[in-house]
């Protein structure tokens, strides 16, 4: 997802300030972290001075606003996504996309989609190097090939009753982590 | 918090009325007028309201239309339109999105749903076999009079008796219909466990407007509703469909897996599901079924999977754990209050005990109806995201063990510990142990919006 | 400011579309046409670029308008925005861009403004780098492995949840031998190529995770 949103320039640096705190005491990542849906997602500010300028003919923008960008590669569809960070992000949202325009706040949701569906717009060509794993099959799949790669280490000679006691360990240790990649239901 | 006028709401909506014996008339509409003349004179024999019984009736009568009954009842189109999208679709339009593909497929539905002819549900609970015939002889001879409407498909459907009793079993040998939600105004008391979970770890009623049009809901907003007013409140979407049971294909896959299964043939039956066949919840008893937890309302569905994030007592992905995770995603269950439905099913068919010869192609089901306030977020939702995917409970693409379209190639892995009798253990080579036979998405108006639509009078402005 | 996140490089691109309104088909029509055409799964310039994680390119047309009291304004230039997620430096990755996939770098970046090409690698660079706009806040949610340990990892997943599944129940010394040869088979395996192979695409995977 895309979304562009204006920004009085008198904001921008009180909105820097608020990603410098999040980014050095992280609440706000344990719980995208815990949400467990996004790969990757970033914001970037884009003073109104600061679009860049390759050539003399090139016309120069003239804005009144700062503009704040935000990319996210997310797992889900897009209303769940979205209904997600209004239950349990609000606060943190609020926090980031105040500063933006005509904000309605991340509660309740049906005004928040709709101003999201105001300001996004469409990605014309998206690549993902493991496009059939979401994030948690990317995280299970890291955890039982390191349990595998410990299992097989520790079980080089040992006898077949060893080996089936270490094996049972072994599963108990990556059963929650065994489910199929594939492909992901779309949304409507 | 608002109290709710239960005159004005149909009394399935607020709760189960436990009559054994049903019939769903789906009805196709003929001519508009006459159509509404056969509502009035349904409302004029009684339609039951949420009201309370001092004596238990001998059958009720509940209503409900699909979008193309809207449509040919001439509801003025500024309403029509406003109705939700997926409820405008149909189910079957949809049946890529909920996965109904293959042999769920609607091409293999039965003639009325196949075919969309379903305009209108009427629905007659009943205490006795002759109290139904009367109340159902009246609704058709009704329809006749009137010229409004015909059967398209008379469903019946019936509780399982065992010993002379009816009892909440279903075909597979659970015993259903525990953790219907808890909400806001409605009259019973709340059961531990069916609500929402609160910060302290307390049990809530939800928000009524998860439920009921008009009221607010989960997400601090009156839900998006078709207008008028009046036309939406105390109304909801009704999503029905008609699961048919593979009975012999369960047995014999249980049977199977259970020979080899350390636990046995029942404890693997309970980790399916995450009861065991009588009702014990495995989180709170994974051992040994309990009769006496069972009858205990304050304890059957009191719990939470906080303890158990391995899965170790009731698996990542068993069918109610997959169906309502209660706190399984943390957040304190925030993720999961907007996804509740609230379930009104009965079974259909013969009871075939277990060890008697069954087969898959007899006639036998369970005639599965959930009610909510949108049908997109709540019962597709899960269906989509939950039954037929696995990324929320982090079990992939792994699906719902016992209800989803596996197709053959179905995985479940039974989280398990170093006890022998709970090992981990791999259910492979699902088939599709239940079937879609069709269905759709209703809207059922309350008793005002039911006497506007009888009336014509509704006004979208 | 950070551009990074662990080992995981956030690099954003805004580069100015070409305008002339002389020609038949304007610039960004044509870059978008382009873009359409690009494959997605393993044949996508970017697997080849392979230590791309995710990647987008984005025509931006114009801001947007949110209503009143905001005012309204417009973008005097459309901007060919490039938001990438990859693994190491950022002047490695950009030398590769050039060296590796300079065809498709020269079929999408000819739109653009001062765009000189790829045969000068330092130029090149030094053009992505004055388009580049500092990311104010990453995200990575796993930041601390590599695209190719991912997809060794997903392999191995899928392939001992396979074996657990149908060598459930054997007798230890004929697990332990099958085992054996999962690990020799496991080793042997050449690595899935990032983008997923074709055949494991259906129609509702059009859409991707974005």
């Amino acid at each position: 997802m895309n979304a562009v949103t204006p920004m009085k320039t008198w904001k921008t640096p009180i909105l820097r300030l608020f990603f410098f705190a999040l980014g050095a005491i992280p609440p706000l990542q344990n719980d995208l972290k815990n949400l467990s849906f996004i790969h990757f997602a970033r914001w970037v500010i884009v003073r109104r001075t600061q679009f860049p300028v390759l050539s003399e003919t090139q016309p120069r923008e003239q804005l009144k606003y700062d503009y704040l960008i935000f990319f996210s590669n997310f797992n889900g569809t897009w209303n769940q996504y979205i209904d997600a960070f209004s239950a349990v992000l609000a606060r943190g949202l609020n926090v980031i996309w105040r500063w933006s325009e005509k904000f309605p706040g991340s509660r309740p949701v049906t005004g928040f989609k709709r101003y999201i569906t105001l300001v996004q717009f469409d990605t014309d060509y998206y690549y993902n190097a493991y496009p059939r794993a979401a994030t948690n099959d990317v995280k299970a799949a890291l955890r039982v090939h390191d349990a595998l790669r410990d299992f097989a280490r520790s079980s080089q000679q040992i006898s077949p009753a060893e080996f089936d006691t270490a094996w049972r360990q072994l599963l108990v240790r990556v059963q929650p982590d065994l489910g199929s990649t594939g492909v992901a239901p779309v949304g409507t | 918090m608002s109290s709710i006028d239960v005159s004005d709401i149909q009394g399935f909506a607020l709760k189960g009325y436990n009559f054994p014996y049903a019939r769903y008339l789906l009805m196709e509409l003929l001519q508009p007028e006459p159509a509404r003349t056969f509502i009035t004179g349904l409302l004029a024999s009684k339609i039951t309201t949420g009201e309370r019984w001092d004596e238990k009736p001998l059958t009720t009568l509940n209503v409900a239309f699909t979008f193309n009954g809207l449509l040919k009842l001439e509801l003025p189109m500024a309403s029509l339109i406003s109705f939700p999208l997926e409820f405008q679709q149909g189910m079957k339009a949809r049946s890529e999105i909920l996965y109904d593909t293959g042999r769920n497929a609607p091409q293999h539905w039965e003639a009325a749903w196949r075919e969309n002819r379903v305009d209108m549900w009427v629905a007659v609970n009943a205490n006795t076999p002759e109290a139904l015939e009367d109340r159902c002889a009246e609704v058709e001879a009704l329809a006749n009079a009137t010229g409004g409407a015909r059967v398209a498909q008379s469903q019946p459907a019936c509780a399982i008796f065992i010993d002379g009793k009816a009892s909440p079993k279903e075909h597979f040998g659970y015993t259903d219909g525990f953790g219907n939600p808890d909400f806001q105004g409605a009259e019973r008391g709340c059961v531990p466990g069916q609500g929402k979970l609160t910060a302290e770890g307390n049990w809530e009623a939800l928000a009524t407007g998860e439920f009921l049009l008009g009221y607010a809901d989960e997400a601090g907003e009156l839900p998006v509703a078709p207008i008028p007013h009046l036309l939406a409140r105390n109304g909801t979407f009704m999503v029905y469909r008609k699961l048919h049971q593979n009975v012999a294909s369960f047995r014999a896959y249980l049977n199977e897996k259970g020979a080899t299964y350390p636990g046995g043939k029942e404890k693997l039956a309970s980790k399916f599901v995450g009861r065991w066949r009588d009702g014990t919840p495995i989180e709170l008893s994974p051992d040994r079924p309990q009769p006496s937890l069972v009858n205990d309302p304050d304890r059957h569905t009191n719990f939470t999977y906080a303890d158990d994030p391995r899965g170790e007592r009731c698996p990542l992905g068993a069918h109610i754990r997959r169906a309502n995770p209660r706190d399984a995603f943390g957040f304190n269950g925030q993720l999961v209050n907007r996804r509740r439905i609230m379930r009104r099913g009965l079974t259909y068919g013969d009871y075939v005990p277990d060890g008697e010869p069954v087969s898959d192609t007899d006639e036998r089901g369970v005639i599965f109806m959930a009610l909510n306030a949108s049908l997109f977020r709540q019962f597709e939702f899960i269906q989509q995201q939950w039954i037929e995917y696995g990324n929320d409970s982090h079990q992939g693409n792994d699906k719902d063990p016992l209800i989803a379209n596996h197709g053959g190639h179905g995985k479940f892995v039974v989280q398990g510990t170093m006890d022998p009798l709970n090992p981990p253990f791999v259910c492979a080579g699902l088939p599709n142990f239940v079937e879609l036979r069709g269905g759709d998405y209703f809207f059922v108006p309350s008793l005002t919006a039911l006497q506007m639509i009888a009336a014509g009078s509704i006004d979208p402005r | 400011m950070s551009n990074t996140n662990g080992q995981i490089y956030g690099l954003t691109i805004l580069s100015p579309i070409v305008q002339d309104h002389v020609l038949d088909i304007s610039h960004a029509i044509e870059l978008r046409q382009y873009l359409a055409t690009l494959p997605q799964d393993h044949t996508s310039p970017f697997s080849i670029l392979d230590s791309t994680h995710m990647a987008r390119l984005v025509v931006m047309d114009d801001v947007v308008y949110v209503g009143a009291p905001a005012c309204e304004e417009h973008l005097k230039s459309r901007y060919l925005v490039f938001e990438t997620n990859f693994d190491g430096d950022l002047d490695t990755y950009l030398s590769r861009m050039a060296a590796e996939i300079g065809d498709v770098v020269d079929s999408v970046w000819k739109h653009c403004v001062g765009y000189p090409g790829v045969t000068d690698t330092g130029a090149f660079i030094a053009y992505m780098k004055r388009c580049q706009i500092d990311t104010t806040f990453f995200f990575a949610d796993v930041n601390d492995h590599t695209v190719k340990e991912n997809l060794k990892a997903l392999q191995v997943q899928s392939a001992l949840a396979h074996f657990i599944a149908h060598h459930q129940g054997l007798p230890p010394a004929e697990l332990q031998r099958a085992f054996g040869q999962l690990l020799c088979s496991l080793d042997k395996a050449p690595l899935p190529p990032p983008g997923g192979l074709p055949s494991e695409k259906t129609p509702a995977e059009d859409r991707p995770h974005e």
